[in-house]
């Protein structure tokens, strides 16, 4: 599993979008992806969803995280039936058990439904920055210094993900092997390897916090922001078209039984 | 549960959470022992970080493990509606360890979290597993809800996985790391005041201590007994999950924290300590 930033640095139309905007449009498809039950209704957010990650460049991180995408699909798809009613013709009938055709319809609509929302967050992620994500967070209500923490982590996070590798091979040129004896003696390897990153890591708070005091932070006051970005046109039509989606989605399920098993 | 919401007005109470949401998606992400489902579950070594983290950094551990979550869920490309159950179900890993410290009675060794005494380890071990639990059925529960994974073929795995890397790895950890940040005086009892913490009788705090423990293997088991059918009636995994989150909500927010009253017995902490 990769540990760069999912972030794909690009002047698309998704990119464009606010964070705010964006947020809206994935909850909107989230919600389309939960709502529909059937394996067409869903496929069809799905393709949606994949659209969205291509056209925000995002095609690139599927292929860093396909592995996680085809198990999570695989072990959706084995794993419902054995918790699902077995309605309908048998349409595959073997030694250990069969599959109804209701069984496999519902199995493909939660294994699609697991894919969609996976690929739903890499469009997002492929699309908004780490300070866009906490421009987002904070545009959609959050405390101030929630956001704040969330940031800071977003920026700290690569330096440890370096401290922790230059640790491990510091030690493992001590002679600290991570793959050798039993699951037990493996997990009890790393102490060597995390008390040195951990340590270091907490030195650092007072340092910084007395650089951030010094600067008059204070999270209790009421705060004023540069360069706060109000909500375009294209804003607005993402949108409405999310609230569309939404709106949609509801009516036709509840109201129609569109995409219901 | 004050001390989750005053803790924000605390400069350095906030860097901690950032730097434990940093330091547990930096080790989260990268490292595994062993793999039980590929792509799906590993063995982590970080798993042990939430309820260490508990024990000494409190309610910024609790918010720490819950953003560090959700920063390994944005780095590694599982970023999404699962995430949420990810961010309150870590933030619970986290909080369950400094509400149980010292308050399970005769249970509870009554010392500092330094692992010096068999009796620290036993009660941290029970600490290890009740948190494990709480994490595992609060994931699952809303994993099954969002119709994602069945709650008991998720649980049980979390539930393994956070249990032997929290069990074996936190122990030393604390042994190592305790008496350090003890000395940087980075412990939460030292840089909250007596008012930003959650105040209650010893009555109250054991209840509110059991609660929160038999809640959580309570949870996983009747949820497991339904989940699989093997439980009569018409209890679904999603009422019992709503059961048993609002048990833990009020059990969280009637009990304290013990450590403040172990410190300052020790004379490591003013009595009274005031901002």
């Amino acid at each position: 599993m990769s540990t760069r930033s999912l972030y794909v640095s690009a002047d698309t139309p998704v990119h464009r979008l606010t964070a705010r905007s964006k947020i809206g449009l994935a909850t909107a498809l989230s919600i389309a992806a939960f709502v529909f039950t059937t394996p067409i209704a869903v496929g069809i957010v799905l393709a949606v969803a994949f659209g969205a990650l291509a056209w925000a460049g995002g095609l690139r991180n599927l292929r860093r995280v396909w592995f996680i995408v085809v198990a999570l699909f695989v072990v959706g798809f084995v794993v419902w039936p054995a918790f699902t009613p077995a309605r309908g013709p048998t349409v595959l009938a073997t030694p250990l058990g069969s599959l109804s055709s209701y069984e496999l319809r519902f199995a493909l609509g939660r294994s699609f439904r697991i894919v969609s929302f996976i690929i739903i967050g890499l469009a997002f992620v492929s699309a908004t920055s780490n300070e866009g994500i906490v421009r987002g967070l904070r545009s959609i209500g959050l405390p101030y210094a929630f956001c704040f923490a969330v940031g800071t982590a977003l920026r700290l996070f690569p330096t440890f993900l370096s401290a922790a590798d230059t640790v491990r091979q510091a030690q493992e040129a001590r002679g600290l092997d991570l793959s050798a004896g039993n699951p037990i003696e493996r997990v009890r390897g790393y102490v060597p390897l995390l008390v040195p990153v951990f340590v270091n890591a907490v030195r650092q708070v007072n340092d910084q916090s007395m650089a951030l005091e010094a600067r008059g932070f204070d999270t209790r006051g009421e705060r004023t922001f540069h360069g706060k970005r109000p909500l375009a046109g294209r804003d607005w039509i993402a949108l409405a078209l999310a609230t569309l989606i939404v709106v949609g989605t509801l009516v036709g399920r509840y109201g129609f039984g569109v995409g219901a098993l | 549960m004050r001390e989750v919401f005053t803790m924000w007005r605390d400069t350095r109470m906030i860097l901690l959470v950032a730097v434990v949401a940093a330091v547990y998606a930096a080790i989260l992400l990268p490292f595994k022992v062993f793999t039980i489902l590929p792509g799906l579950t590993s063995v982590r070594p970080a798993n042990a970080f939430p309820v260490v983290f508990g024990l000494m950094f409190g309610p910024a551990a609790a918010w720490g493990s819950a953003i560090g979550n959700l920063i390994a869920d944005i780095f590694g490309g599982t970023f999404g509606p699962g995430s949420l159950g990810g961010f309150v179900g870590n933030f619970f890993f986290g909080f369950v360890g400094y509400k149980l410290w010292g308050n399970l009675g005769p249970l509870s060794s009554g010392e500092e979290p330094n692992m010096r005494s068999i009796r620290q380890v036993v009660e941290y071990v029970l600490i290890a597993v009740a948190s494990s639990a709480m994490c595992a059925v609060i994931i699952a529960w809303v994993a099954d809800l969002l119709g994602l994974v069945p709650f008991s073929v998720l649980a049980p795995i979390i539930m393994v996985n956070n249990t032997l890397a929290a069990a074996v790895l936190g122990p030393p950890l604390l042994y190592l790391t305790y008496p350090r940040i003890k000395d940087i005086g980075f412990l939460y009892p030292e840089l909250l005041a007596d008012e930003e913490l959650s105040a209650a009788g010893a009555s109250r705090r054991y209840v509110a201590a059991y609660g929160l423990l038999v809640v959580s293997l309570v949870w996983l088991g009747v949820g497991l007994l339904v989940g699989t059918g093997a439980a009569p009636g018409t209890l679904t995994v999603g009422l019992v999950g709503l059961v048993g989150f609002v048990l833990v909500l009020a059990f969280a927010i009637i009990g304290a924290e013990r450590l403040s009253a172990i410190l300052e017995r020790a004379g490591a902490r003013p009595a009274g300590r005031n901002r």
